[in-house]
């Protein structure tokens, strides 16, 4: 509900007196015990941004990870390793398996808790209110965490960020200041490339200074794309804080029931095969066609496909059935895919959207074929063939199969 | 043991809330010279996400014989997105949420916006289970589905690819599948007592399998054409006073995140150091076919 915005960001100058809104949580994501490595990178920017703001604002704001599940106090040691000052923990058999409502709740209760507040920073925790930011992962759980937490705490949420900056911003809006000039002061400014992958929006979550709509929206919060963010080297001699948070479930609480949980494999094995051919939008002349070639040519390097994001919509009208079963979101390479690291990578006919980039970057070698020099593969390349599909495809297939033939002749 | 009540099973209400988009299909959808969206030029659908969540819908009417009510925010010309929403799911009510301050609204303001609309449904009876699609294919965000289930106190399932719903108990087990991007893929069974919120996979599709099932599918499919020649029939238009939202919790007032700035993103400094090839040239394709052959026998096979 609307609150007074008193004094809200003025005590920056006021080192000392405790904001009600402080600390970077970060919320965990662990597979039995093991944490998903888009964890330890949400860890590594959030040891970056809270290093400098401390520098920046001479304060002492702390990078708090928040984990839960059943056993999990074996983990804590590992996230402070890398990069956490603080791991809250609950601990409970409910806790076992994510299911949203109970995870929504047992989050809330600890970022919204003044005695963790005091463990984490015994300076001024009385105004704790919230936390100041807060990181979930840009997955299939973070995702749906983010948006029901941010719903319970009614503050903003961006998703699918990759870049992250702190600073103190100027900012006239119609309705956050009523039009006038307002400072807004640690505001972090949270970048995501839209889905075309070219332009990039910066979201930002103000409070309204309006005094005819004044509310307060902290934590300012988002969501993390897998893959981007680099995590710190792991420093053992680091120490940090434990806290043991006793979790409060009510029956309530615990009406959406985990019956199994079955791991399966992906029919789509791009783990073990050493060679990816991926295409995109550059087969759309002639769909059937082009897939042809790009089937020989993956076939004689004993390849996986995949495709880019815009081909698992279906962009294309095609009766094809064996061009259709190529067309889905098991085989999207990037942020909305897999993540694949092979020997070599082939990108024949796509641009590069960064999105597709973080799915592949990892690779050993990469070659990409396209007619346009300037698509933004070629930064991402070790080899650039400049040239139609029809005409490199079956010329390399044909060059690959007769040098193939020469070295199974020698052995 | 025997349960056999004089009560009828009580009717199973179904809200959908879905999304006029972009279509992004070849030939529909334009793009700018720098590979960004040109929204002018492209035509707008029921998103194919929504559609995934419509179908769901439809397999409670086919199935459950439920009352299915379709609900969107956004401008008049989202009539559209209903419509179709409506061919697909035999919807018995369509939604629209429309006012001027609902503009710019970012998911949390959205939310508000659906929630109040949700419990408008099926003459006031709200829904029994809401479903959304995954995430839109332009916002994509996929946060209003669970905000919107968490203003309305449903608990949010997500990703669901398969469910079914027990009408004596009033209670739903659904399949969903998470991917875990590169770590791996795991398959769910939930069960959980209405009302609840799915939000349903992409992948989803339903199947009927009995003859009962087909008949039904096939009355259904009748019944949607000839609904949809009349939608207007079926429509209920509500501005922010008809659904009785507080308006500094609802359009550019009730959202907390703002747009900044769009900017193009910048190149990335090249990481690696690309060699040009002409692709007309079959003497430097020859070296490029060693080079890959080299790379994929040199390292041993995992």
């Amino acid at each position: 509900m609307s609150e007074p915005t008193h004094n809200l960001e003025s005590n920056s100058e006021n080192l000392g007196i405790a904001e009600p809104y402080q600390h970077l949580y970060v919320v965990i994501e662990h597979e039995e015990g093991i944490p998903v490595p888009i964890s330890l990178e949400m860890l590594g920017e959030a040891r970056r941004l809270m290093d400098n703001f401390n520098k920046k604002y001479s304060s002492n704001e702390k990078v708090v990870a928040v984990v839960l599940g059943d056993n999990v106090r074996h983990l804590c040691d590992d996230l402070i390793k890398s990069g956490a000052d603080v791991v809250v923990y609950a601990n409970h058999p409910s806790l076992r398996h994510y299911t949203n409502l109970l995870y929504t709740k047992i989050i809330c209760q600890i970022v919204e808790d003044k005695n963790v507040a005091g463990s984490i920073s015994p300076i001024g925790y009385e105004n704790y209110k919230k936390p100041r930011y807060m990181f979930f992962s840009a997955d299939n759980t973070g995702r749906h965490l983010s948006s029901t937490v941010m719903a319970q705490l009614e503050s903003g949420l961006a998703s699918d960020i990759n870049k992250l900056v702190i600073s103190d911003l100027e900012i006239r809006h119609e309705h956050k200041t009523k039009g006038q000039l307002a400072k807004y002061d640690k505001t972090l400014e949270m970048y995501r490339p839209d889905f075309s992958g070219f332009l990039w929006t910066t979201i930002l979550c103000l409070d309204n200074r309006n005094p005819a709509i004044a509310r307060e929206y902290h934590p300012q919060s988002c969501s993390i794309i897998p893959g981007v963010f680099e995590p710190i080297t792991k420093e053992d001699q680091r120490t940090g804080t434990f806290i043991d948070f006793e979790p409060r479930i009510s029956d309530e609480d615990l009406r959406v029931k985990v019956l199994s949980r079955n791991i399966i494999k992906s029919t789509i094995d791009f783990e073990s095969c050493k060679i990816i051919v991926s295409y995109g939008r550059g087969i759309r002349d002639s769909p059937e066609e082009n897939f042809k070639l790009i089937e020989e040519f993956a076939k004689s390097l004993n390849a996986e496909i995949g495709v880019s994001l815009p081909i698992s919509k279906r962009p294309y009208q095609t009766k094809d059935q064996h061009l259709l079963s190529y067309m889905v979101p098991e085989r999207v390479i990037g942020t909305s895919g897999r993540k694949v690291s092979p020997v070599v990578y082939i990108a024949i006919g796509i641009s590069g959207a960064v999105q597709h980039i973080a799915g592949m970057k990892e690779s050993g070698f990469v070659v990409v074929i396209n007619p346009d020099t300037d698509a933004a593969f070629r930064d991402e390349c070790d080899l650039f063939i400049r040239g139609r599909m029809e005409q490199v495809l079956p010329v390399l297939t044909e060059l690959i199969k007769k040098h193939m033939l020469t070295i199974e002749k020698r052995a | 043991m025997g349960r056999y009540d004089c009560m009828p099973v009580r009717p199973l209400n179904v809200g959908v809330i879905v999304k006029l988009e972009p279509d992004f299909s070849e030939g529909n959808v334009s793009y700018n010279p720098d590979g960004t969206l040109n929204r002018a030029e492209t035509k707008n659908i029921l998103g194919p996400h929504s559609a995934a969540a419509t179908l769901a819908a439809f397999y409670c009417k086919v199935k459950y014989d439920a009352r299915v009510a379709i609900g969107t925010m956004g401008p008049p010309i989202a009539n559209q997105a209903l419509r179709q929403a409506q061919i697909i799911s035999n919807a018995d009510e369509l939604h629209l949420y429309s006012d001027r301050i609902f503009a710019g609204a970012d998911t949390l303001a959205t939310a508000e916006v659906l929630r109040l609309g949700v419990s408008r449904m099926n003459n006031g009876l709200g829904a029994d289970i809401v479903i959304s699609g995954h995430r839109a294919s332009d916002g994509e965000t996929g946060q209003t589905g669970p905000q919107t289930a968490w203003k309305l106190g449903y608990p949010f399932i997500g990703n669901v690819i398969d469910f079914h719903i027990d009408q004596e108990s009033r209670s739903i087990q659904a399949t969903r599948f998470i991917s875990l991007y590169g770590f791996y893929d795991v398959i769910e069974e939930i069960q959980a007592p209405l009302p609840v919120f799915i939000s349903a996979d992409p992948s989803y599709k339903p199947s009927f399998n009995t003859v009962s099932e087909r008949l039904s599918l096939a009355r259904n499919l009748n019944e949607a054409r000839s609904k949809a020649d009349n939608y207007e029939k079926y429509l209920q238009v509500y501005n922010s006073e008809g659904l009785g939202a507080d308006p500094s919790f609802v359009g550019l007032p009730g959202s907390p995140t703002i747009v900044y700035k769009v900017e193009k993103i910048p190149k990335a400094r090249a990481k690696r150091r690309v060699e040009f090839i002409d692709g007309n040239d079959a003497a430097q394709l020859e070296t490029v076919a060693k080079k890959l052959l080299q790379l994929m026998t040199e390292v041993p096979i995992k």
